[in-house]
Formats: C-alpha cells, structure tokens, sequence
C-alpha cells in the first residue's frame, strides 16, 4: 500500500510552508514516534504586522513505514496539500500504483532549533 | 439640535511659552465621533520666556504634539481657517491659548457640564533615534528610541506606565496608531504611557537588568570594544552596519527604567520620576542568549530584526558573543532578580503578559518524536512551564501577570491570536483594560 504525506493545512490563514529539516532519506523505515520533517510557517503575506508572524510545527510518523521518495529538500517552500514524502507498507513494493492514503501523523508546534536550515544563531 | 463649542484646554510649561501649528484633523467635517476619540493634533513647541540655564526642557524629543478629543461624542462642525496647511500645519505659529474654538459639536441636548466644550489633550512626545529622522506626517512619525503620551485634568500627576515588551504589549500600549489613543480613550485619569522599541535590542529581563546597573565606565568600556573590532576590519563596514551599531549602541547606552520625564500640564510643568509600573512580554524571553565574551554584558536581537544588520555586525555578534543557554528556570530567576533590582530602587511595579499556550494547530496523540525535555522542544510545553514559573514569581514577589493565555483561550485563539502573539483588536482592548486595572493600585 502507498501512501504520502502532503503539507498539511495547519492553520486556515497560511498558504505556504518552508521545510526547515528533514528527518528521514529514502529506503529508511519509520514507525510511531519517527521524525519526519520540520516546517516553517509564515504568516507575513496573510497579516500586516510589524514583525513576521512565524511559528515552526513538526510532522511525527503515527505508523510503521518505509520511506520511498522525497520531493523536497530543507528550504523548499511548498504550498498547502503539496505532496512531498511517498511511503509504502513493504520495502520493495511497486510505486506503479495509486496512492491509497495519507500517512498517519501528529503536528506539534517546536522551538527553533540549530538543526534548522533558517539562521537564528545570532 | 444645539451647537456645543469645542475650545482648547489650558496648557502651560513654566519658564516656557506653549507654540503650535495650524491644526491636522484626523476627522472629517461632519463626521459623528465618540467621546475622548481624537479629532485633531497640532506640533507644538517649547520657546523659553527666559534665560534657560543648562539643557532645555524636551530638548531631546524633537517630535512634540498635542492631540484633541470632545469629552462626549456628536457630530462634528470643524473651524475655518484653523488647518493652515503646508508648513503651516507643521510648524508652529501660533500661541496655545485656552478658550480658542477649534469647531462645533451637533448635538441633541446642551450638556450641563460647563467644561463639556473643553477638548481633552493628549501630549505626545518622542525622542528620534537619530535626528535625521524626521518625518512630518502624522501622529508620532519617524522612527523612535522612546516615545510618550500623558494626559491629566487639573493638577493631577500623571502614573506612568513604561512598555518594554514586543508584539504583545505593543499594540495594547500604542495602539492602532502607535500614538497612544486607545489607552487615552479608555483612561480619563492622569497617565503617561511610554513606549521603547523592540530594537534592535529586544527587551528580555537580562537585557533590563543590564541597562539598569550598568555604570558610565562600563558603557565607555562597550564603546571601546566596539571601537576596537569595528576600526580592525579588514573589510569596511557597510552603510546597514554602521546604522545598526548606532542603535545597539544607543540602547545599550541607556536605561528606560531609569528615565525621568517633563511634562507640560493644565497646571504648568511637572517633572515625573521612573516610571511606577512596567509592562513586559514573556513572549521576548529566549531559551538562548548571547553574552559578550570579554565584557558580558548580554544581546538578544530578534531574529527578523537580524535581517537589518550587515556583514560587519553579524560577524562581530557570531565572533564576540557566546550563546548562554536559558532554562525555564533560568528565565525566572532573571524576573526575580529584575523584580528586585527594582523594588530596592525605583519601586517601579512589573506587570507581565504571559504566553498563549495551546493553539488548536496541534493534534499530539504521542510524544514520541519530540526531545526531552519537553520544554526545550514544543513551544506549546514551554509556554506553559514559563507561565507557571511567573505565577509562582507573583506568589512571593511583586508581579502583576495579565493572563493573555486565558483571554486568548476565552476569545478563540485560532481567531484572535493566531500565531500566538499577534492579536485581534478585541483582545487587544481586553488586554488593554487590563493593564489599566494593574495601575490602579500605583496611584497615590
């Protein structure tokens, strides 16, 4: 079975995400608990404000899997519902076939942190 | 239907005459308005009467203004003539003088109070961050390391209230129009709002703490630091550089909580001390700071406040400053020590906006997948441990803590705080009367 994880639609107000890290390469197996990615939300175009309404969230697998392709790199800005890790339920099963589902996951607001592909060391 | 004429209010700065432009009116002819909502606002000047001995009076706020509100709403009838426009309305002409008509208020019924007709003023003030910035256009224009709004009736002194926070406590204290007017508007008892911005050193307890015990010689030492890497660059610094090391500098050269301030009243000159309460953000309290390496002092400049620094500073910030990691208890211990510091000495009363601690993003069924301790990774955890932590810190100290996580929670924070600090209006105005409330028990 193939299933995918698209950028989830974590508030109403942002169109867009950045993927500030991700956790897993292909051909790697991920179970409940695994880290997928972190993202960046930036809500700057949807609210005038004076400082950029930014908040960071993270993608945790709720299922076993194995990665099989990603689409996306740290950095990448991917809109809302865009697909960016493919997974299936066996290691070498064929990709030749339709998408069944998305992959189970929790979303979780974070900190910043270092492994971040955004600079805030200063 | 009666007319009720609306007159300028007395104002006076002893030793010093009042001057003032032609009027700006923020209201059109015609327009129905509410009660203490400003209408108009003149610059004004201060032109001594006398000889002036040592510096004068608001010789270092260089933008000086005088908003005016009815005390009741009605339709409003603006004065010919009184918009002089041009550099007329920008600079000052003409003296202050009490009883002047500025316009006419429609209304159903003549009030009985005699000083109906007598327009509220609020006083603005505020110091350029460099005298090059001077912009002529609305209410508190430019670009400020401090700016202020009193207001007062009769010979009543004013409270003050020093906003050192970001987003959250911003616009509860400034406003719409960062000019003060909402507060102005809900507070018809003497107050001074001031405001210090954000940047480019953001306002977290250390930083404070820093500016507040920090001697002349220690500052000259800071300059000579700076002096010395900045003048051995191999590369020349750049414009951003130079203009960013110019605020640091500024900021770390002074101590809001220290601040006295003149103020030109009904009732003449009044001269206010530090300020009796302080409002801050937990909000800007980093869980990783920076500390010079030779002199310690400490630096927290706001991530996309970063972004105005050039080459030149970012080098000397990643090269002369070590980062200090910051527990939550850390971050408490650095309140306690400020709520301290300024109970020994000014006695000027904390208040503090606590964080929004859930944001109906999430949907955590495990927390596997996030790092121990918890605090150190989800926001949501830390939020919460940092309220906590300011909630024992008001058991045992002096510390007024306004609970924006209920409020937000209360409101629906996906509607009114959406990412967490920005806010609605509506929350904004909760908080706002809030604030006012924690003033209360600081007026004599």
């Amino acid at each position: 079975m193939i299933f995918e994880v698209r950028l989830p639609l974590i508030m109403p107000q942002m169109s867009v995400a950045t993927i500030e890290c991700l956790y897993v390469e292909p051909g790697e197996a991920v179970k409940m608990g695994s880290k997928l990615a972190d993202l960046r939300v930036d809500l700057s175009s949807a609210f005038a404000q004076e400082c950029p309404p930014v908040s960071y969230y993270r993608i945790v697998a709720r299922e076993k899997a194995f990665v099989r392709s990603i689409s996306a790199t740290p950095g990448d800005l991917l809109e809302v519902d865009a697909p960016f890790v493919l997974f299936s339920t066996e290691p070498e099963e064929p990709l030749d076939q339709p998408v069944t589902r998305p992959m189970r996951t929790t979303i979780a607001g974070i900190m910043h942190h270092d492994g971040m592909v955004s600079d805030q060391k200063l | 239907m009666t007319l009720l004429p609306l007159t300028l209010g007395p104002l006076e700065a002893s030793g010093y005459s009042l001057l003032r432009s032609g009027v700006r009116w923020l209201v059109a002819d015609g327009q129905y308005c509410e009660a203490h909502q400003p209408i108009g606002y003149f610059n004004v000047s201060l032109e001594a009467t006398g000889k002036v001995t040592g510096q004068p009076e608001f010789a270092d706020e260089m933008e000086l203004q005088v908003a005016i509100a009815p005390r009741i709403g009605g339709r409003l009838k603006l004065g010919d003539g009184l918009a002089r426009g041009g550099y007329l309305s920008i600079r000052t002409i003409e003296e202050w003088r009490a009883g002047d008509v500025i316009g006419q208020l429609e209304m159903e019924e003549t009030p009985e109070d005699e000083r109906a007709g007598e327009l509220r003023a609020l006083m603005l003030a505020g110091r350029r961050m460099t005298a090059l910035a001077d912009v002529h256009t609305g209410l508190m224009p430019g670009w400020h390391s401090r700016t202020r709004g009193w207001w007062a009736d009769g010979a009543e002194k004013p409270v003050t209230l020093l906003c050192q926070g970001v987003c959250d406590a911003v616009g509860v204290v400034s406003g719409s129009q960062t000019a003060f007017t909402e507060m102005f508007a809900m507070e018809q008892q003497a107050t001074q709002m001031v405001y210090v911005p954000d940047h480019p050193i953001a306002p977290c307890a250390p930083i404070l703490l820093d500016q507040i015990t920090r001697t002349p010689s220690q500052f000259q030492a800071i300059l000579e630091d700076a002096h010395a890497y900045f003048g051995g660059l191999s590369n020349a610094p750049t414009p951003n550089d130079w203009m960013f090391m110019g605020a640091t500098l500024q900021a770390l050269g002074s101590a809001p909580l220290k601040d006295n301030y003149p103020v030109f009243t009904p009732s003449g000159m009044q001269h206010l001390g530090a300020p009796q309460a302080v409002l801050m953000s937990l909000a800007v309290e980093p869980l990783a700071i920076l500390r010079h390496k030779k002199l310690g002092y400490y630096m927290h400049v706001m991530r996309h406040h970063q972004a105005a620094a050039g080459p030149a500073v970012k080098s000397w910030l990643s090269q002369e400053f070590e980062v200090v990691k910051r527990p939550v208890e850390a971050i408490g211990k650095d309140y306690e020590a400020l709520i301290d510091r300024l109970a020994k000495t000014s006695g000027t009363k904390v208040i503090a906006l606590n964080r929004m601690s859930t944001s109906g993003h999430e949907d955590i069924s495990s927390y596997m997948g996030f790092d121990a301790p918890l605090s150190a990774t989800l926001s949501n955890v830390a939020a919460k441990e940092m309220n906590l932590v300011l909630d024992d810190i008001a058991d045992t100290r002096r510390l007024d803590v306004i609970d924006i996580d209920a409020i937000g929670a209360e409101l629906g924070g996906a509607e009114h705080l959406p990412d967490g600090i920005h806010q609605s209006g509506t929350l904004q105005t909760i908080a706002r009367q809030a604030v006012l409330e924690c003033l209360q028990d600081v007026r004599v």
